[in-house]
Formats: C-alpha cells, sequence, structure tokens
C-alpha cells in the first residue's frame, strides 16, 4: 500500500520544482534575472563542476565535514555521558542537572566574540562552538530518555534476577534509546547551523569560508553552491539518523513501515 | 518440560506496615509443595504485598517466610505481561533464563517454553504485534522456562476478556500438573480461584479470615452443581467481609 502511495506521490511531488528550476533558468537566461542577484542554475551547476575539478570543492567539503563530524563526536559524546550520569544517578543529577539547565539558556552562538578571544580563529574556536551546540539536545534526551523507561520493565528486570549491567544493557538503553535519537537529530541540525555561522565568521577554509571568498569576488555562483552544499548536508546527516531510526527502532509499530 | 518438586512455604506470625500504616496483621500459613493456592480479597486489602513478602520483593516489617527453595527459583507474573517492545518473543522469554539465556541451549528451551503455551510460530515476532491473550502467555513462558518451584502470579488474567481467560485458565492448570511447581494466584474472580485452586484464602483487613479447601476433582466444570454450591459460599464470605470493612 504504501509503494503504490510512494509510486504516486513522487512524480506529483516533484513537479513543483522542477517547474520553480526552469522558471529560474529562464529568467536568468532571458536576462530577467541580474547574475549579481541571483545566478542561472547552469551556471552554479557549471562551477561546481570546475571547482571539483580544481579540488577546491572536495578539500573544503572534507574540511567542512570533518569538523561537523569531530564536534559531534566530542560535544554529543561528553553529551550523552552526562545524560547518562544524571539519568542513572540521583545524586549527579542534583549535582549537575541544575547548573547545566541555567547554561543551557545561554544561546552558544552568543558566545562567538568570547570564542574568537579564547582560541582566535584556529579550528578549536570551531570545534568548541560546535561541540558546545550538539552538547544540550544530546545531554537533555538522554536522561529525558533515561527518566522515562517505563518503571514497570525495571521492577520486571529486577524481579527476574538482573544485574545492574545486563538491567542498562537490556531496559534501560533500548528504552532510552528513541528518545536519544531525537536529541541526535536536533543535533545534526544544530551542527550544520554552527558550522554554517563559524565557518563564514572565522575560517581560513571549509565551505562556510569558500562562500565568503566568493562573496568578495561577487561570484553568486559559488555563494548559492555552498547553501546548497550545506542543505545537502543537513538533508544527508537527517536520512542517516532516520536510518538509524529504522534500523534501532524496528520494534516500534511508528517506525516500521 | 521437566516436572520440578514445588516448594513448601511457612509464614509465621508475617506482619507488615507502609510507615505507620498496618497491611498484614500476623500471617500465619502453611503451604505445602505442588499446591495450588488461590488468594482473594477486596481491593487493597493487602493481596499483592503479600505475595511480594513472600517472594522477598518486599522485607516483612515482622514474623518470617521461610521456604525449602531458594528464592531464585521463584517467578512472579504480572498483571501486566511487562514484555521488553524492543526484544523478540523468543529473547523476552529468555530473559526468565538470565545469563543462561544469551546461549544456544538457552534459545531452545525459550523455544520450547513457547511450544508449551502454543505459541510456536511467534518466537521471532516482536511484542507489539501480538494480542493480548498472546502476550501474557509469552509472560507465562517467561516465567517457565526456568522451572521454578515457586510460581506466584498477581492477577495475570485480570485485562483478558471472558473467553480468552478461560483458555489461559486451562493452560495455567495443564502447566502447572505437568511441572509440579507450587502455585500462588491472586485472582479477583471467585469463579477462577474454585476452578484452579486446592484451597482458596480470603483475606480481609490483613488477616486470613477464610481457609477453604476444594476437593473438587480437576478438570472441574463451572456448571457442576457442587462447584456452583463452593463459589457462592466463599463469594458469600467475600462480600461479608466488604460489608464490615465499609462499617467499620
Ligand atoms: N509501596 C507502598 N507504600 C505505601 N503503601 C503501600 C505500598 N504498597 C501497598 N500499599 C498499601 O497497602 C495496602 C494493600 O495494598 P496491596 O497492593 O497489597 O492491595 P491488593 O490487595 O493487592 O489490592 P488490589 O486488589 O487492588 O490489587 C493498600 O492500602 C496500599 O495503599
Ligand atoms: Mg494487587
Amino acid at each position: 500500500m504504501s509503494d503504490k502511495r510512494n509510486s504516486e506521490t513522487l512524480p506529483l511531488a516533484w513537479i513543483m520544482p522542477g517547474a520553480l528550476l526552469l522558471l529560474w533558468q529562464a529568467s536568468s537566461s532571458l536576462g530577467w534575472l541580474s547574475a549579481n542577484i541571483l545566478p542561472a542554475p547552469l551556471s552554479v551547476l557549471a562551477s561546481a563542476w570546475t571547482l571539483t575539478l580544481d579540488g577546491t570543492l572536495p578539500h573544503n567539503l572534507g574540511v567542512s565535514a570533518a569538523r561537523a563530524v569531530a564536534g559531534l563526536l566530542i560535544g554529543g559524546g561528553i553529551g550523552f555521558g552526562l545524560g547518562l550520569l544524571t539519568g542513572l544517578s540521583r545524586i549527579s543529577e542534583r549535582l549537575l542537572d541544575p547548573t547545566l539547565q541555567m547554561v543551557r539558556n545561554v544561546p552558544h552562538l552568543a558566545l562567538i566574540p568570547m570564542v574568537i578571544i579564547w582560541f582566535g580563529i584556529e579550528e578549536e574556536a570551531r570545534l568548541f562552538l560546535v561541540a558546545l551546540g550538539v552538547f544540550f539536545p544530546i545531554y537533555l534526551n538522554t536522561l529525558h530518555g533515561i527518566r522515562n523507561v517505563d518503571p514497570q520493565l525495571i521492577e520486571m528486570g529486577r524481579v527476574y534476577g538482573m544485574s545492574p549491567r545486563r538491567l542498562f544493557r537490556r531496559v534501560i538503553l533500548p528504552g532510552a534509546l528513541p528518545s536519544i535519537l531525537v536529541g541526535l537529530r536536533y543535533a545534526l541540525g544544530i551542527m550544520w547551523l554552527t558550522l554554517i555561522v563559524a565557518e563564514t565568521i572565522a575560517a581560513k577554509s571549509g565551505i562556510g569560508h569558500m562562500a565568503m571568498n566568493a562573496r568578495e569576488f561577487m561570484r553568486t555562483d559559488i555563494v548559492v553552491l555552498s547553501i546548497l552544499i550545506y542543505a545537502l548536508l543537513g538533508k544527508l546527516a537527517d536520512s542517516a539518523t532516520k536510518a538509524l531510526e529504522r534500523r534501532f527502532l524496528r520494534w516500534n509499530p511508528a517506525y516500521r513501515r | 518440560m521437566s516436572k520440578n518438586n514445588g516448594a513448601a512455604l511457612t509464614l509465621s506470625q508475617v506482619t507488615k506496615r507502609f510507615g505507620d500504616t498496618p497491611v498484614l496483621h500476623g500471617i500465619d500459613l502453611s503451604i505445602a509443595p505442588g499446591s495450588f493456592v488461590a488468594i482473594i480479597g477486596k481491593s487493597g486489602c493487602g493481596k499483592s504485598t503479600l505475595l511480594r513478602v513472600i517472594l522477598g520483593l518486599e522485607p516483612a516489617s515482622g514474623g518470617s517466610v521461610a521456604s525449602d527453595s531458594d528464592a531464585a527459583h521463584a517467578r512472579l507474573i504480572f498483571q501486566e505481561p511487562r514484555l521488553l517492545p524492543w526484544a523478540s518473543v523468543a529473547a523476552n522469554v529468555a530473559v526468565g533464563l538470565g545469563e543462561r539465556g544469551d546461549g544456544p541451549d538457552g534459545a531452545a528451551a525459550a523455544r520450547q517454553a513457547l511450544a508449551d503455551v502454543g505459541l510456536t510460530g511467534k518466537a521471532d515476532d516482536w511484542p507489539s504485534t501480538l494480542s493480548g491473550g498472546q502476550r501474557q502467555r509469552v509472560a507465562l513462558a517467561r516465567a517457565l522456562v526456568s522451572n521454578p518451584t515457586l510460581l506466584a502470579l498477581d492477577e495475570p488474567l485480570g485485562a483478558l476478556d471472558a473467553l480468552t481467560r478461560i483458555e489461559m485458565q486451562s493452560l495455567l492448570e495443564n502447566v502447572w500438573q505437568a511441572q509440579g511447581f507450587t502455585a500462588l494466584l491472586v485472582t479477583h474472580d471467585v469463579g477462577e480461584a474454585v476452578a484452579l485452586a486446592d484451597r482458596v484464602l480470603l483475606i480481609d483487613a490483613g488477616r486470613v479470615t477464610l481457609d477453604q479447601p476444594i476437593y473438587l476433582p480437576r478438570p472441574r466444570r463451572r456448571g457442576d452443581p457442587a462447584f456452583a454450591a463452593l463459589e457462592g459460599a466463599i463469594l458469600e464470605r467475600l462480600l461479608d467481609a466488604s460489608v464490615s470493612a465499609g462499617s467499620r
């Protein structure tokens, strides 16, 4: 049934973007739209090709992706660890959670001037911002997920003689996983957003830097290309979490199709 | 299924308080190995508490519970199936085996236990795809897979429809006869108690106020006049208890 729906809606869904793209290309070709305002789709495509050939695009893409992944691993790892700690131990929760909840209210991008003073525009500055940005969604959702594991299942695990370790692996972690994956999805969104800001303000490489560089020479085609690449990377990350959800939450009818 | 000896239980002067609220007042009981005992009583009289104290999930406030079999061989079935939704049916049954459930012989034992409760084809399904009655069967298999000497059931069939209930009752009777464990069944349904038990205990205000042996031959038939007479008499006592409790 769902296959049939897909095959019917898929072509329909592509009509609007296709028409818009055609309209855009036509306006550019007919000279209604100046390249300084918005470049033609074909010239964006052409610059993607040349930048790929001369290595600029792959290099900057690699740099940005490496930053994103490193920041996610550091911030997400710490967030997950602290989320487990506060979720599993009341003492840690009382000790850490109020402070973290307070710090959470500071928008991490507001720290940029401070971060530039601390780290300059070195790699650490970007890593720090991305890590800080992804930390909170992962921390909060891990804590929330553990707190909301069905207490009846935990009691069942105890009655059936599970050791604390086994209880964690078999009951608590799988029970918290849906919430943790929601946190991951939020974190990925924040990760790209932070990287865009950090790379456009303070960087010597990366997609954001490529865009800012192009702006100086009025290369709107490269600016648009950078924007599209960010969109693509965001979409890619989202699909990856969806795949994780389908893999790990198969048991949940809501994720099974 | 291997035939196991049931546990013998002796409770002497067991009391239980939650804070200042007394729930059980000096319960003396001796339960024969392999017997089927039903516990009835109005809501809040302390049936679940009694089961939990017997299983050692709650410490008694006074008195003692002695068993000739160790606590690791006791199993509890809850009112809800409490299956792990992220584990397959077979993996849920293997939970009953503890660490041993991880190995290949554990998997084989889980499948055998599923066959014993009539769920052979469901081993690899997710619990969410089962009906309520099937889920409670999985919970039964999980409790039985480790060959317990004592099986405590806290209103396990309360959430099921009448027909599924009767099916589950005969399944329960069959596995009990096959395995020989001691069964303690808490129920609200006097008919269920008379159909299954060797002995019906009525708890009122934390005391055993009726200890009724049931000598009817098995399998029991509900239409039977002796059955109906016993059921009526016990129901009468249960209602009396409720009325006197209400007027206190
Ligand atoms: N953990 C607890 N803390 C405080 N009071 C409790 C606790 N558990 C049970 N009680 C109290 O003990 C009394 C008996 O509870 P119990 O659950 O044993 O009743 P029950 O006979 O099983 O009732 P039902 O038939 O409704 O399940 C109730 O008044 C209840 O409020
Ligand atoms: Mg109860």
